[in-house]
């Protein structure tokens, strides 16, 4: 169903090497097309060090390909732009402000904060769970609740396109279960089209419309995820959902 | 800690009895070491007559005009060597000479230079206290997270933005511990300058007592100089609890 959709993310032939020692030089995504549909949930996932974070920080903006096309709703990407978010590894938050201005930055950066841009945050921070905290410093926070901070601020703008990198890697499995619930349930209110990076198989299959196996800096393998949405807890206890990561973890397992 | 506390306190006024009886029944001669008591009764004559006012006034001057300039010379030169590689490759040779080269034998070419007054003491004052905030700006703004610079590469954030919102903010905990390494360092900058060429001043005035064969008011000027510090320490930490607000609160709050 993706393909004939309106392309909304392109990736075409991407490629991009770090600079070595002397004359070595470290292909880390060697050749990448990756096409996006609006409102799509896409996962990439792969073992650590198959370039998959290099991949994402290219779709972003944040580097630069050697070659090869990246363009969002048809207008190539040469640096970050207002309709993109994202979500880091770690929280990333400004410990020095309270949680509101954390969700505020990227408003607060560009202009003064109008009182409906503050309402629109206030909504966001109710729709994550942190109602009763928006005076509160991310420090004063749990790992989970830092998360959901970082998300909103990545969210705040309403961008047609966020991006995420691991963002749940370091959570217990209860709170990131319940993390991954809300940001689908965010997601396809705002209809937001998502790029998210993941080791975790579950994770992708959960999360997912579709998902990439990346491997040495290629994608060899892609799943549509026709699962049916709303997609709930229970979800990961049927056949149908762990034939689908059977499949993943053969095609991670296959092509080494 | 209340406990510790008043051991301390016992510790220096235990010290000072000690002193008395040790100088009442040894009379050593009140030229080498006077009695606290001596030093006490000069003092106060000092102070009572308004002998010693214009002194601390001169003195206090010098520190404060100093710190200023020193302090806006070392913040400002610390963010051009943090911000650019280029000037620090070509200034950090000249500000490591500029310490290395014993300041204090440079304070009779400064009166050469500027007169006997106020100027040749603030300038070795400045040239004193200049080097730490230097220090430790330019190496703190260098020393920011990589992922929230690139949070704020994300948000399209300027470089002055980065610079202030991002770079000073996080570095400040950094920067106000040079403050208050400056400011300890410019008493002894001043103090100094006014034994090698002032008139005025409390260094001055232990070159006179020195030359009158005054011992106690040499520890009376002594005491002075130390209570002055130590007001002006004070004073900077509490600037740097105003200013790290957030931090402290978060500090308090860990520590139960």
């Amino acid at each position: 169903m993706s393909c004939d959709m309106t392309r909304f993310l392109e990736l075409d032939d991407v490629r991009y090497a770090y600079p070595g020692r002397g004359e070595v030089v470290l292909d880390v995504v060697r050749g990448v097309s990756l096409h996006i549909a609006p409102g799509d949930f896409h996962c990439l996932i792969g073992r650590s060090g198959c370039g998959k974070t290099t991949l994402l920080k290219l779709a972003a903006g944040l580097l630069q390909p050697h070659s090869g096309a990246i363009a969002l709703q048809g207008v190539p990407v040469t640096g970050p732009n207002p309709d993109m978010g994202f979500v880091f590894q770690t929280p990333t938050l400004l410990d020095w402000l309270t949680v509101l201005d954390n969700v505020l930055l990227p408003i607060a950066l560009h202009g003064k904060v109008q009182a409906s841009q503050r309402e629109k945050a206030m909504e966001l921070l109710d729709q994550l769970g942190l109602k009763d905290m928006p005076s509160r410093y991310p420090p004063q926070l749990s790992g989970g609740q830092q998360s959901r901070v970082a998300i909103a601020r990545a969210l705040v703008n309403a961008p047609p396109m966020l991006f995420m990198d691991e963002p749940f890697a370091s959570l217990d499995a209860i709170t990131r279960s319940e993390l991954q619930q809300d940001l689908l349930a965010l997601c396809q209110s705002q209809g937001t089209s998502v790029l998210f990076i993941t080791h975790d198989i579950a994770e992708a299959v959960y999360l997912a419309d579709h998902v990439s196996v990346m491997q040495a800096g290629v994608l060899c393998h892609q799943l549509t995820v026709d699962l049916p949405h709303p997609r709930l807890p229970a979800l990961r206890y049927t056949a149908d959902f762990n034939a689908r990561c059977a499949e993943l973890r053969q095609a991670m397992d296959g092509s080494t | 800690m209340r406990r510790e506390h008043w051991v301390s306190v016992a510790m220096g006024v235990g010290f000072i009895l000690l002193w008395e009886v040790w100088v009442r029944l040894g009379q050593p001669s009140a030229l080498v070491l006077p009695a606290p008591s001596v030093i006490a009764q000069s003092l106060w004559q000092g102070l009572a007559s308004g002998y010693l006012w214009p002194h601390i006034l001169s003195s206090t001057r010098a520190v404060v005009l100093g710190l200023l300039l020193g302090g806006t010379v070392g913040f400002l030169g610390g963010i051009v060597l943090g911000e650019s590689a280029l000037w620090r490759g070509i200034l950090m040779p000249y500000v490591v000479i500029s310490q290395v080269v014993p300041k204090l034998a440079l304070a009779p070419l400064f009166i050469v230079w500027f007169g006997f007054g106020t100027l040749p003491i603030v300038v070795m004052t400045a040239l004193i206290c200049f080097f730490p905030l230097l220090e430790n700006t330019a190496t703190s703004l260098q020393q920011v997270d990589p992922q929230r610079l690139e949070l704020f590469r994300m948000l399209q954030a300027s470089r002055w933005q980065t610079l202030w919102r991002l770079k000073v903010r996080t570095g400040l905990p950094s920067i106000m511990a040079g403050v208050r390494i400056a400011v300890v360092l410019a008493w002894v900058g001043a103090v100094v300058a006014e034994f090698i060429g002032a008139s005025k001043g409390l260094g001055a005035l232990i070159i006179a007592a020195q030359g009158s064969m005054d011992t106690p008011l040499m520890f009376a000027v002594l005491v002075l100089i130390t209570v002055l510090g130590l007001v002006f320490y004070k004073f900077a930490e509490s600037l740097e609890r105003r200013l790290l607000r957030p931090h402290v609160v978060i500090q308090k709050k860990d520590e139960k």
